[in-house]
């Protein structure tokens, strides 16, 4: 859960970045002849919300809806007692308290006489807001995400290595020191370590070398232990593997390594893939046989038509 | 360790005789596994996944991660089918002319019902709420993890008021309590926090914000053991209290007695808002209640953090024993800005018991 600093460095997320990408959707909404476009989000489906106005919820549902030619609206189920702290870490100047985003889309579309409205994944909606958005009079036009949302930018690139680093950094630190520690401790330090750095999120998997990783237990961290940290930093996953024993594996993975790709910059926090080559962030974590045992491996990339870069 | 719960499922086999349901899915996602865990106790690390209960009692899934693949066997026994993208799983998973409720529908992607109806030619139930009610009344062995929660949610306090100080930020003051949660066996923990004077509204995620001498600083914290949470709320005050504050603390501490006094099976929920809110007013401070200022005066806990019914006067249930709800008048008052204090309580026969252990006090850093 979202329960870390979310803030909105304007450094390394320059409000020039945000403004061309709404450009893109204001283009979307033209050229389809829409009044609107409308972007689900929740507490794990931020990514399409984040990437657009750099709204991270730490609970509840909301969309983000982008009129003809306007900044972006946000219709939130949270209270209005936390817009204040909203509108200072996104795009947002409107907020509209929303326990019913469907309902209020449609107050808000009466007001305007909009008539024509784009969904971003239409079909992807949860399955009581799409009842709800479709029972309506309104006609909606399913928009891809690949319309709204192009090959990671450059700035959305160094977001997630920047989260990378941080991954990398704490994880091979904390793993190096933890030969008398049980996995709940180490998960421990690395959750302090990267939450006191500014991460929003951590999820930690652990494997002993005879199994998949799986949240920690309480087992002791042994020789064959590998762990697994993903967090996010500023709306940015990263996932990032090491292993107490120190066993790396080059690219392209050879006999005894298996593969696996994970988007980092898709709508979920991660989901797997079998698309080597679609431009996106993806996390490969190698899977090493060492003898009777099972190591883990891996880290962040940049993918592309030329492969695959280290973040 | 519970995985694969005997008396749950039995509940919902039970249920599904008398709805006529053949299969009863469990879908959970990232944000809502709960949907998922009420059967098939796995922390999964996909996106979704899914559990198939038949009516002859056989239980299978789909996962979208392979690492899920192992554990959700280990629990169920059964088949379990890796698939990245849930659609191409649930044609699979369900036959033709079955008649299915799904357990977290209203969650569900839309295309994800779609196939399900598609592959049965019927329209899918939702079965969501049946099972909520279900879930509300917690098993013996339910209670135990919600009990340890409980008690690491005190140790949590603990590690809150040992570490909170002036001049630290808000976000290292969670970074500390969540380093040790972890460390003590937390799965996950909900937490929201808020630090300064009258200006305070809300609790949220933390910010940059360095606490001073003289704030509030409010918490809740609720960490989840083996799926299930137990919360608990208090405020401390960095250096000595004020008078207000300490005015503020005794209404709110009240309000919270009286809740805990009322709280026991046959109570209709709605009253246990109104005796909270009831001490605002004799207090003078009725404006205070209503959603401009406060959200819940509690909820259900389970394996979800803010279960079903919400604690509010126009919310009616009849409370029953095992049930587990926090109850926390928390909301905003100009004598000290937002304040936070609740525990949480187990129905018993004849009342209810805090499984809280922390002081009931307006702690001080």
């Amino acid at each position: 859960m979202k329960r870390g600093l979310v803030t909105w460095d304007k450094g390394e997320l320059p409000p020039e970045e945000l403004a061309s990408r709404l450009a893109v959707v204001h283009n979307v909404v033209r050229t389809k002849g829409l009044d609107a476009l409308v972007l689900y989000s929740d507490v794990w489906r931020c990514n399409d919300a984040r990437y657009l106005s750099n709204y991270m919820p730490y609970w509840n549902r909301a969309f983000v809806v982008v009129p003809r030619d306007e900044k972006p609206i946000l219709l939130c189920s949270l209270s209005p007692r936390v817009y204040p702290w909203i509108k200072t870490v996104t795009v947002h100047e409107t907020i509209v308290a929303s326990p019913s985003p469907p309902a209020s889309l449609f107050k808000l579309g009466a007001e305007r006489g909009w008539k024509r409205l784009g969904i971003c994944d239409l079909d992807g909606l949860p399955a009581d807001l799409h009842a709800e958005l479709t029972s309506g009079n309104t006609e909606l036009v399913d928009i891809s995400r690949a319309e709204v949302r192009h090959a990671p930018s450059k700035v959305e690139v160094q977001m997630h290595a920047r989260a990378a680093r941080m991954a990398r950094e704490v994880l091979e630190k904390e793993i190096s020191n933890a030969k008398a520690q049980t996995d709940h401790e180490l998960t421990g330090q690395l959750e302090l370590q990267l939450r006191r750095a500014g991460a929003e999120d951590v999820v930690v998997l652990v494997s002993d070398g005879t199994g998949t990783p799986v949240p920690p237990c309480g087992s002791a961290v042994r020789p064959h232990t590998s762990v697994v940290v993903a967090i996010e930093h500023n709306g940015h996953w990263a996932k990032v593997t090491r292993n107490v024993a120190g066993m790396t594996s080059s690219l392209p993975a050879r006999g005894g390594v298996t593969e696996l790709r994970e988007i980092l910059s898709g709508p979920y926090s991660w989901e797997t893939i079998d698309d080597a080559a679609t431009p996106a962030v993806i996390s490969l974590t190698l899977q090493i046989q060492a003898r009777d045992q099972t190591l883990y491996y891996g880290d962040t990339y940049l993918q592309g038509e030329e492969g695959l870069r280290i973040l | 360790m519970l995985k694969l719960n005997p008396e749950r499922k039995k509940e919902f086999l039970d249920l599904m005789a008398r709805r006529g349901w053949d299969l009863l899915l469990f879908y959970g996602d990232t944000w809502r596994k709960d949907h998922f865990r009420c059967l098939v106790s796995v922390c999964f690390c996909g996106p979704q996944a899914l559990a198939v209960l038949t009516k002859e009692g056989e239980v299978r899934a789909v996962v979208t991660h392979p690492w899920d693949v192992e554990p959700v066997k280990t629990a169920t026994g059964g088949s379990v089918t890796y698939v990245p993208r849930l659609v191409e799983g649930l044609k699979n998973c369900v036959s033709e002319s079955a008649n299915v409720a799904i357990n977290g529908l209203e969650q569900m992607e839309a295309r994800f019902v779609r196939a399900v109806q598609e592959a049965t030619g019927k329209t899918a139930a939702s079965a969501t709420a049946d099972v909520e009610e279900i879930r509300r009344v917690k098993t013996q062995e339910e209670l135990e993890w919600i009990r340890k929660a409980a008690l690491l949610a005190d140790r949590g306090y603990e590690q809150f008021v040992r570490v909170a100080r002036a001049g630290m930020t808000e976000f290292e003051l969670v970074a500390e309590v969540e380093g040790y949660l972890k460390a003590h066996g937390a799965e996950d923990n909900f937490m929201l926090v808020a630090s300064g004077g009258t200006e305070v509204t809300a609790m949220k995620p933390p910010t940059a914000r360095k606490l001073q001498v003289g704030d509030s600083v409010i918490t809740e914290l609720t960490p989840q053991i083996n799926g299930y949470y137990a919360q608990i709320c208090r405020t401390l005050v960095i250096g000595p209290p004020s008078e207000k504050q300490l005015e503020s603390y005794a209404i709110f501490a009240e309000a919270q007695k009286a809740a805990q006094d009322l709280l026991r099976p046959g109570v209709d929920i709605s009253d246990v808002a109104r005796v909270q809110n009831d001490i605002f007013r004799k207090h003078g401070f009725g404006d205070y209640t209503g959603p401009q200022y406060t959200r819940v005066r509690g909820h259900n806990l389970g394996l979800y953090p803010d279960e079903l019914p919400h604690v509010l006067e126009n919310v009616h249930y009849t409370c029953k024993k095992d049930m587990v709800i926090i109850c926390h008048p928390n909301t905003y008052l100009p004598l000290s800005g937002y304040m936070v204090f609740g525990d949480t309580l187990l129905v018993t026969d004849t009342g209810c018991v805090s499984l809280s252990q922390t002081e009931r006090r307006l702690f001080q850093a």
